[in-house]
């Protein structure tokens, strides 16, 4: 098999555009189409395809409400009143409480509210990033304190999220989340806090092995005095080193921006973010061909992140064999792909819930290194989780989830175009269509046929009947119960 | 093994594949039969003098502990030097010999300590350590500091050498989100869950009965036979297999015992009340793995550090009373690390940064209590961090060893030496 390129993709008779490969870029430019939308993205031209994920700043997006934190500033500007008045303790601890539930109210609020926008957006690649560097970029609670920071950084990954990587990350540097999450915001002179210089090397631009231990030491003395006050970045300047450093070998009185500045003039860092990148959406461990020549889209565009992306879907390695079909769906994709196939409405909360279990809870990463890729969502409780789920979409409850007991049926009709619907063949292709959206062997196909009561394709089956729906329900919880649904 | 108890035992768990017309593949049918009387010592080759039902429990206390807190060197005047606001002051140390002691929050594990049940081997380490989290996880997970590139866990690898009750899934359990690398085995033997009623695949009970869904759920499932698929696909199929065949019997296991000890309201409490569970359930398991997170200290050390080893405490001294009272805590030894130690000197947030050597925890009846190797100097420094002086592959060489019957020259490829706590 031919290594494959970053060369555009160009469709033949033999290779064609076609819903396979559509379903396969929506799925990964976003969060999955419906097979409406995979057949709009067929008919269209591929760069046509890709440039309309691509260039959503076109794209009106709906409405989302913002969240409001005046309850929280209320109860904070009450706790500071009562402090500096010397309140009795009880009553100081009262409100401090009560701070602290609201801030946690206001935590769920935003995954909540994030989640919903990732079903609804019509902006589906943008949230994908957004995705992409709360991964990368990681901030998140206990360790950020504050909701409201957390739902400001999210702004700026939604704000930077295909621009300029340089720009944004000079302004993760200065993101008040970060700075707590990271503890640069007690990053001082004399005694300087390793822990952000550490991670923006390994985790963030450069990758391990490409340092010494003493260039993170000379980095976290250009970082002293980075920290923030309320919402706003802040340098004070009585906390700042500004002795000279020595960091990868160059000398001088640096701050935190000239490190940045020096951290990409590094071959390592042109090669770091594309090849996080293309794990993402395409695949693992890539040759180190494809790194290097998306290392060099990335140098050419001044490490623009919306040019690697264009190279990449119209890429001939993002349709090969070894990209389509291959990536364990994350706990998110998951998730919210299930919504956005099949137009259920389930609570967002609920849906949070589900994903805390399969272990990708939002905002509340495992550690600075962010989610798992690949077979690493994967152990046999996790599995049975995402199973599972199907049941919280067709009953509205899954183990762990909502209570246990049963809330009305959601609706499964839709599912399927009764127009098109003669045999129990049509029934089990229309939901392999949907749901796998690949072509199954036979043998599955037809455990799907037995959920009609039948061992034949072309046994006649009417799209309608009480009967039909539960047949229907108990289908679509196997078909969600497949290992072929984990992938996309 | 009796045949005859093999095929009914096999119809009543319903773990039969040929209801649907489908041959069970070889890997299920063993681990099917296996399944049949865990603890039968007939079926495995052991060591003579090696009890085939010994148990190993690894706690993982993620981030990096700051040993130096933990036990202590209160009469070293370069310690009190190094952290003018971290150090514990002299007063509030558990005295343990003239010069160490526990802080004082691990009061509960001092009363094992005195009991003789709790060993703490002093500098573990390796050559030219890391001080990133995630590449000195990984080389204790893989017990390979040279970097080479192991697919494969110290414990998995356990798993894929001849062992007692190696054939089936539950050889290893880990209670938490993620499987561990450690855990890692070529044949794919492990499980992991978090909560034992969540770990089960539940039909949608709408059109089809529960058997029917059943069955179905199996078909759809399991890898094909003669079939070569590619590996992501055999790797779901295989670990839905693996939960298949063990979901009911860990919850079964978990449901038949109720502690009367009390455990703390912690996650951790929570993990080792329940690998107490599914040891008096007489789950088929040699080695069980737990978790706690949240030691990398930079900032405002000192709350966050006293909490996690009030927790420890807690957990690890629940667990021991609860197997004293099934009768099993000469069956289970319990072997607690952390990915590395912390700087010598406190930074200026109240906190410390990431260091080397730090001090393992072996606790069980069965083990030779005390203090092993040596205090590493607090003046000998290689760059602001202490040297080690014992290697971690020897302590896990002891344990493979003397505990599990196992070679630990196959397994971690050298011989390392052996330590006298067990």
């Amino acid at each position: 098999m031919a290594v494959p390129s970053l060369r555009r993709f160009r469709p033949t008779a033999s290779n064609p555009w076609n819903r396979v490969k559509a379903a396969h870029l929506l799925n990964r430019a976003g969060f999955g189409g419906t097979p409406e939308e995979i057949t709009r993205f067929a008919g269209m031209r591929i760069d046509a395809a890709v440039d309309e994920l691509l260039n959503f700043e076109s794209t009106q997006e709906i409405a989302f409400p913002e969240i409001d934190f005046t309850p929280v500033h209320r109860l904070f500007e009450e706790l500071v009143r009562l402090r500096q008045s010397r309140a009795e303790q009880q009553t100081v601890r009262a409100v401090a409480n009560q701070l602290n539930r609201a801030n946690r109210e206001k935590f769920q609020e935003i995954r909540a509210s994030w989640v919903s926008r990732m079903i609804q957006t019509r902006r589906p690649l943008l949230e994908k990033m957004v995705l992409f560097w709360h991964g990368l970029l990681v901030s998140g609670f206990p360790e950020t304190r504050s909701a409201e920071h957390m739902a400001i950084q999210l702004h700026l990954f939604r704000r930077m999220a295909t621009g300029s990587s340089k720009q944004l990350i000079l302004a993760i540097s200065r993101d008040p989340a970060m700075l707590s999450y990271l503890d640069n915001d007690t990053n001082r002179k004399g005694r300087p806090n390793e822990n952000y210089a550490r991670e923006l090397l390994e985790l963030f631009t450069m990758g391990i092995g490409n340092y010494t231990e003493q260039d993170i030491k000379e980095a976290a003395r250009a970082f002293t005095g980075w920290t923030f006050a309320g919402n706003e970045f802040v340098f004070r300047g009585a906390w700042h080193d500004d002795g000279v450093k020595t960091f990868l070998g160059r000398t001088g009185n640096w701050d935190g921006s000239d490190i940045i500045d020096i951290i990409f003039e590094h071959e390592a860092t042109a090669r770091f973010l594309p090849r996080r990148v293309f794990e993402f959406f395409v695949y693992q461990v890539p040759e180190e061909s494809l790194v290097e020549e998306l290392a060099g889209v990335f140098k050419r565009s001044n490490w623009n992140i919306k040019a690697m992306l264009r190279t990449m879907f119209l890429s001939e390695a993002f349709y090969s064999d070894k990209a389509m079909r291959t990536q364990v769906k994350s706990p998110v994709q998951l998730v919210v792909g299930a919504v956005r196939t099949t137009g259920t409405e389930i609570q967002p909360l609920a849906l949070v819930r589900a994903m805390d279990l399969m272990g990708q809870a939002l905002l509340y990463p495992p550690n600075v290194g962010g989610w798992p890729l690949g077979k690493g969502w994967i152990n046999t409780a996790s599995l049975m989780l995402r199973y599972n789920f199907s049941t919280l979409l067709l009953n509205g409850a899954m183990p762990g989830v909502g209570g246990g007991r049963r809330a009305a049926p959601a609706r499964v009709e839709h599912l399927i175009d009764a127009g098109k619907t003669k045999t129990a063949g049509d029934v089990v292709d229309q939901l392999v269509d949907r749901f796998v959206q690949s072509p199954l062997d036979r043998r599955r196909k037809w455990g799907l046929l037995r959920a009609f009561g039948t061992n034949r394709e072309d046994m006649p089956i009417a799209a309608t009947g009480t009967n039909f729906q539960s047949q229907l329900r108990s289908a679509v919880h196997l078909v969600m119960s497949m290992p072929e649904y984990q992938l996309t | 093994m009796t045949q005859g108890m093999t095929r009914r035992e096999f119809i009543k768990k319903g773990l039969t594949m040929v209801a649907v017309g489908v041959t069970a593949p070889s890997f299920i049918t063993r681990t099917a039969l296996a399944m049949n009387n865990p603890w039968d010592v007939a079926q495995v080759t052991s060591r003579p003098g090696v009890p085939d039902d010994r148990i190993l429990v690894v706690v993982q206390m993620g981030g990096g502990n700051d040993g130096l807190n933990t036990v202590i060197p209160f009469t070293n005047d370069a310690y009190y030097r190094a952290r003018p606001n971290l150090a514990i002051p002299q007063k509030e140390v558990i005295r343990v010999t003239d010069e160490l002691g526990f802080h004082p929050n691990l009061a509960q594990v001092k009363d094992l300590y005195d009991k003789g049940a709790m060993a703490v081997i002093q500098g573990v380490g390796y050559p030219n350590p890391s001080r990133s989290h995630f590449k000195s996880m990984e080389i204790w997970q893989t017990a390979d500091p040279e970097g080479r590139v192991v697919r494969y866990g110290w414990i998995g690898r356990y798993f894929d050498s001849k062992c007692p009750v190696c054939e089936q899934p539950t050889v290893g359990v880990n209670v938490g989100q993620a499987m561990p690398l450690a855990m890692n085995a070529e044949t794919g033997m492990g499980v992991s869950l978090e909560n034992p009623e969540t770990f089960q695949w539940m039909p949608a009970l709408n059109g089809l009965g529960e058997k029917e869904e059943q069955e179905l759920f199996k078909l759809l499932n399991a890898p094909a036979p003669g079939v070569d698929e590619p590996g992501t696909i055999d790797f779901l199929r295989h670990t839905a297999m693996n939960a298949h065949v063990s979901s009911e019997r860990v919850r079964a296991a978990v449901n038949g015992y109720r502690s009367g000890v009390e455990y703390a309201n912690t996650r951790f409490a929570y993990s080792m009340r329940l690998i107490a569970q599914m040891i008096a359930g007489k789950l088929p398991t040699k080695v069980y793995y737990a978790h706690m997170t949240g030691f990398d200290t930079h900032a405002n050390q000192r709350g966050t550090h006293e909490n996690l080893l009030q927790q420890l405490a807690e957990g690890v001294s629940s667990f021991y009373r609860d197997l004293e009272a099934q009768g099993n805590a000469d069956r289970v030894v319990v072997l607690a690390f952390s990915e590395f130690g912390r700087r010598v000197a406190e930074n200026g947030s109240n906190g410390t940064d990431h260091g080397t050597a730090a001090p393992m925890f072996v606790f069980g009846k069965a083990i030779k209590g005390g203090l092993y190797g040596d205090q590493p100097s607090l003046t000998d420094l290689q760059d602001g961090d202490l040297k080690h002086g014992v290697d971690f592959r020897s302590v896990y060489a002891t344990v493979l060893d003397k505990w599990l019957g196992a070679d630990p020259a196959k397994i971690l490829g050298h011989n390392f030496e052996r330590g006298a706590f067990i």
